[in-house]
C-alpha cells in the first residue's frame, strides 16, 4: 500500500512541471483569444475611425469630377480641372479599362501656403501641395500619385516603382537609349546589338538562375562592380585578402565576394526606367485590357504576366521594346555648312588678340 | 547726426534688398522643387490603437506556438544537429533532406555534435493568411529558451520570407552559401545553449535585459555574409549624413565605444548587468525586427561568441555558468578589464571614430588669418585714434 501510495506521489511530482506548462498554455491563449477579439473590435473601430476621419479631411472641399478621375480638394487657386483634362487621356489610354476602377480611389489634396509656418493640423488622410502650382504642374502631381490599379507586391518589386503613366514617354526611351549605349556591360551591349537572350537576362523576364554570370559577363565587369560599388564593404577582415585577389584580377575571388552578397544585393546593370519601358510597350501592344491582364495572375512568373498582357510571347515584346529603344537614338547635331568656318575663325581672332596682348611681349 | 542718417539709410535699403531677394512675391514661379509638402501621413489614433493590439497578439500567437511546438515535435535521434520542421507547407522528402544536410554541415562548422540542450529548428513558410486575424509573426525570428519544464530544449522560430520560401521549396537556385548563413544566423541564442549549456542566472538576466544583444550569432563569420556585420548597415563613413545620423542614433555608451574609449565600452557590455531581473516563464526571445539599430554595441551580435573564441571553452563556461555579478566574471574570464578589452575587439571591425568638431586644415588656415587681420586692424586703429 505504502509503495503505491509512493508511485502515486512520485508521478504527480514528475507530472506537475507538466501540468504547469498546460496551465501556461491555457492562459497564453486566453490571452491571445482576448487581444484577437481586442483586435477585431479595434479594427471595426479603426475603419469607422479612417471614414470619418475622409468626411473631415474633405469637409468644405470640393470634388471636381473629369471622367474617371475623382479630386477631393480644399478651395485653393490650383488649376485642377484643366489639369484633369491633361492628365486623364494619358492615365486612360495607360490603364485602358482598368482605368474604370479609379472612381474608387478618389485622389484627397489639401492645398497649403507654401510661405507659411503656421503649425497645420496632422494629416491622417491625402497629400499637401502648395497652393502655386501651375497647370503642368499640377497634372504631373495626379500622374504621378494616381492609384495603380491593383497593382501587386510581385509586379512592384520586380518593377522597383510604381507603374503610373508619363507626360514624357520619349524622354523616357531617349533615357534608356543612353543606358544601353554607354552602360559598361557585355550583357547590355549584346542587348543593343540584337541578342535578346541579353535583353531578357538584363531585363529579368527569363530564367534568373545565376544572375551574377548573366548580369556581369566578364570578369573585369565583376572586379570593376567589386571595386566601384562594394570596395567598402569587403575592405575589412576576412574578406580583405580575397579583396586584394579581386583587385590583382583573380576572377574567382570577386566572383565569391559577390556571390556571398545578401540576396536581392546585386545591382542589375540596367536601370529600372528600363523594365517600365517594357511595361508600357507591352501595355501598348495589348491594347485596352493588356494592364487587366497584368495584374490578372500576380503570382505567375513576371515573363508571363507580360506577354499576356502584350497578347504575343516574351521574345516579341522584348524585340518591340528593344526597336523602340533603338528608335529613341537623340538626333545628331545638325550643323550648317559655315559653323566650322565660324568656329575656326573665332578661334583665330581670340588667338591673335592673345597673341598681342601685353603678358605675351614680356 | 549726417553720418548717421547715412548709415541708417544704408541699413534701410540694404534690409530692403535682402526682403526682396528673400521673400518672393506672390504668383512668382514654382522653384521645381517637388511639390509635395513634407508632412508623413500618419494612421489615425485608432487605426495605430489596433495595429498595437495586433503586434501585442502576434507576441502572444508566437509564444503559443513555440510552446506547442515543442510539446509536439519528436526528436529524431539519429541526428546530433537540430531537428527541423516546417510550417506553412508540406515539403517532399527530398528538400527536408536537402535543408537537413545544409543544417547537418552548418552544425558541424560550428563546432557542435551531440549536445545536452538540443535544438529544434521551426521554419515557417510563407503562405496566404486570412483577413479575420492579423498576420502571425513574419519578420522577426523568435527563441524559446530551456526552461524548468523543458531543461534540454531549445526552439528558434525562423520565418522564411518569400525569398527562403522559394529557395527551399526549390523553385529558386542561387544563393545556397547564403541559405546555409541564414540557416547558422537562423540559430541565434539556440547555438549558445547547445554550445554551453543554460547560462547562470546573472548571465541570464543580463542577457534577458538586453534581448541577447551580444548573442545573437555564435559563428566566426558575419551574421549575413562572410563578414557582413550590423556595423556595416552604418553604411559608408564616406557618405556622411547617413552615417553620422545612424551613428548618433545609438546611445552614448556605444558611440563612446566606437570612438574607441575604454570607459564607453565598458558602460555598453555591462549594460543591464546591474539589474537582477525575474527570468520570465515561458522565456521567449523575440529579436527586434531592426535588431542592429537597437544594439547597444556594435557588432554585439557576435560579441559573446569572439569571446568564447578568445579565452577558450573552460575559461568561457566559467564566465557562462558564473555565480558571480556578471562584470567580475567576464573580466576574470577575460583577464583584462571589460572595457579595454571590447575596445580592442571593436578596433578589429572599424576604425575608432573621431568624435568632435573636425574643421578642414584649410577652413581652420582662412579663420585664422581672418582673426589676424581683424586684431591688426583694430591695433592699427587703436595706435591712430587721439583724443581731442
Amino acid at each position: 500500500m505504502s509503495r503505491l501510495l509512493g508511485l502515486v506521489v512520485a508521478a504527480s511530482l514528475l507530472a506537475s512541471p507538466l501540468r504547469s506548462q498546460d496551465s501556461l498554455m491555457v492562459r497564453l491563449r486566453r490571452q491571445a483569444d482576448s487581444l484577437l477579439g481586442s483586435w477585431r473590435e479595434a479594427q471595426t473601430l479603426a475603419d469607422v475611425a479612417d471614414s470619418l476621419e475622409q468626411v473631415r479631411a474633405t469637409a468644405g472641399s470640393d470634388t471636381i469630377a473629369v471622367r474617371g478621375l475623382r479630386i477631393v480638394v480644399n478651395p485653393s487657386p490650383l488649376p485642377w480641372r484643366q489639369a484633369a483634362e491633361l492628365a486623364w487621356p494619358v492615365i486612360d489610354s495607360f490603364y485602358g479599362s482598368a482605368a474604370e476602377d479609379l472612381p474608387r480611389h478618389p485622389y484627397i489634396f489639401r492645398a497649403v501656403d507654401p510661405d507659411s509656418n503656421v503649425r497645420r493640423t496632422v494629416l491622417h488622410v491625402g497629400v499637401e501641395l502648395p497652393w502655386d502650382l501651375d497647370v503642368r504642374a499640377s497634372t504631373n502631381v495626379l500622374l504621378t500619385t494616381v492609384t495603380a490599379p491593383s497593382f501587386d507586391a510581385a509586379l512592384a518589386d520586380w518593377l522597383g516603382a510604381a507603374l503610373r503613366p508619363t507626360l514624357r514617354p520619349q524622354d523616357e526611351r531617349a533615357a534608356v537609349f543612353m543606358q544601353l549605349v554607354t552602360v559598361p556591360s557585355a550583357a547590355v551591349r549584346g542587348c543593343f546589338l540584337g541578342d535578346i537572350a541579353r535583353c531578357k537576362d538584363v531585363l529579368q523576364v527569363g530564367d534568373s538562375t545565376g544572375l551574377l554570370e548573366r548580369w556581369y559577363v566578364t570578369p573585369a565587369e565583376r572586379e570593376a562592380l567589386v571595386i566601384e560599388s562594394f570596395e567598402f564593404l569587403f575592405a575589412r577582415g576576412a574578406t580583405a585578402p580575397t579583396l586584394q585577389s579581386c583587385r590583382q584580377h583573380h576572377d574567382d575571388a570577386c566572383t565569391a565576394l559577390l556571390q556571398s552578397l545578401p540576396p536581392g544585393t546585386l545591382p542589375p546593370p540596367l536601370g529600372r526606367s528600363a523594365r517600365i519601358l517594357l511595361v508600357r510597350e507591352a501595355l501598348r501592344a495589348g491594347g485596352r485590357d493588356a494592364y487587366r491582364r497584368l495584374v490578372a495572375r500576380p503570382s505567375a512568373p513576371i515573363g508571363e504576366r507580360l506577354a499576356s498582357a502584350a497578347g504575343m510571347d516574351i521574345d516579341s515584346l522584348v524585340v518591340r521594346w528593344r526597336n523602340d529603344v533603338r528608335a529613341a537614338r537623340p538626333k545628331p547635331l545638325d550643323l550648317p555648312w559655315w559653323a566650322g568656318f565660324a568656329a575656326i575663325g573665332w578661334t583665330a581672332f581670340f588667338g591673335l588678340c592673345a597673341l598681342r596682348s601685353s603678358r605675351w611681349r614680356l | 547726426m549726417a553720418s548717421l542718417k547715412r548709415w541708417l539709410a544704408v541699413g534701410l535699403t540694404a534690409c530692403f534688398v535682402l526682403a526682396l531677394a528673400y521673400l518672393p512675391p506672390r504668383g512668382a514661379e514654382s522653384s521645381g522643387k517637388s511639390p509635395f509638402v513634407g508632412q508623413p501621413l500618419w494612421g489615425t489614433p485608432a487605426r495605430q490603437h489596433a495595429q498595437a493590439l495586433a503586434d501585442e497578439w502576434r507576441k502572444v500567437d508566437a509564444a503559443v506556438r513555440l510552446l506547442e511546438d515543442r510539446q509536439r515535435v519528436t526528436r529524431d535521434s539519429l541526428r546530433a544537429s537540430p531537428t527541423i520542421v516546417f510550417r506553412g507547407a508540406t515539403l517532399p522528402p527530398k528538400d527536408v533532406h536537402n535543408v537537413e544536410t545544409v543544417m547537418d554541415s552548418v552544425w558541424r562548422d560550428l563546432g557542435l555534435g551531440e549536445t545536452k540542450v538540443r535544438v529544434t529548428l521551426v521554419i515557417e513558410l510563407q503562405r496566404p493568411y486570412s483577413s479575420d486575424t492579423p498576420t502571425p509573426l513574419q519578420d522577426r525570428v523568435a527563441y524559446l529558451a530551456p526552461d524548468s519544464t523543458h531543461r534540454t530544449t531549445c526552439l528558434a522560430y525562423l520565418p522564411a520570407g518569400p525569398y527562403w520560401t522559394l529557395f527551399i521549396l526549390g523553385k529558386r537556385h542561387e544563393g545556397f552559401g547564403r541559405f546555409a548563413q541564414w540557416l547558422e544566423a537562423g540559430l541565434g541564442p539556440c547555438a549558445f545553449y547547445a554550445a554551453y549549456g543554460t547560462p547562470g542566472r546573472s548571465v541570464e538576466s543580463w542577457l534577458v535585459a538586453r534581448h541577447w544583444d551580444v548573442g545573437l550569432y555564435l559563428g566566426s563569420h558575419g551574421i549575413a555574409g562572410e563578414r557582413f556585420s550590423s556595423l556595416d548597415l552604418l553604411g559608408n563613413p564616406s557618405s556622411s549624413w547617413y552615417y553620422w545620423d545612424g551613428v548618433y542614433s545609438f546611445p552614448p555608451a556605444t558611440v563612446a565605444c566606437l570612438a574607441g574609449r575604454p570607459s564607453g565600452c565598458r558602460a555598453a557590455v555591462l549594460a543591464g548587468a546591474a539589474e537582477e531581473r525575474t527570468i520570465p516563464i515561458p522565456n521567449v526571445v523575440l529579436v527586434e525586427r531592426r535588431w542592429w539599430r537597437v544594439q547597444n554595441l556594435l557588432p554585439g551580435e557576435r560579441y559573446l561568441g569572439d569571446v568564447a573564441r578568445a579565452v577558450g571553452r573552460e575559461r568561457f563556461l566559467n564566465f557562462w555558468t558564473t555565480a558571480l555579478s556578471v562584470d567580475t566574471a567576464l573580466a576574470g574570464t577575460l583577464k583584462r578589464p571589460v572595457g579595454e578589452w571590447t575596445a580592442e575587439w571593436q578596433r578589429g571591425f572599424v576604425h575608432p571614430i573621431r568624435l568632435g568638431p573636425t574643421p578642414p586644415l584649410g577652413g581652420v588656415a582662412i579663420a585664422l588669418a581672418i582673426a589676424v587681420l581683424a586684431v591688426v586692424l583694430v591695433s592699427v586703429t587703436a595706435s591712430r585714434r587721439q583724443v581731442r
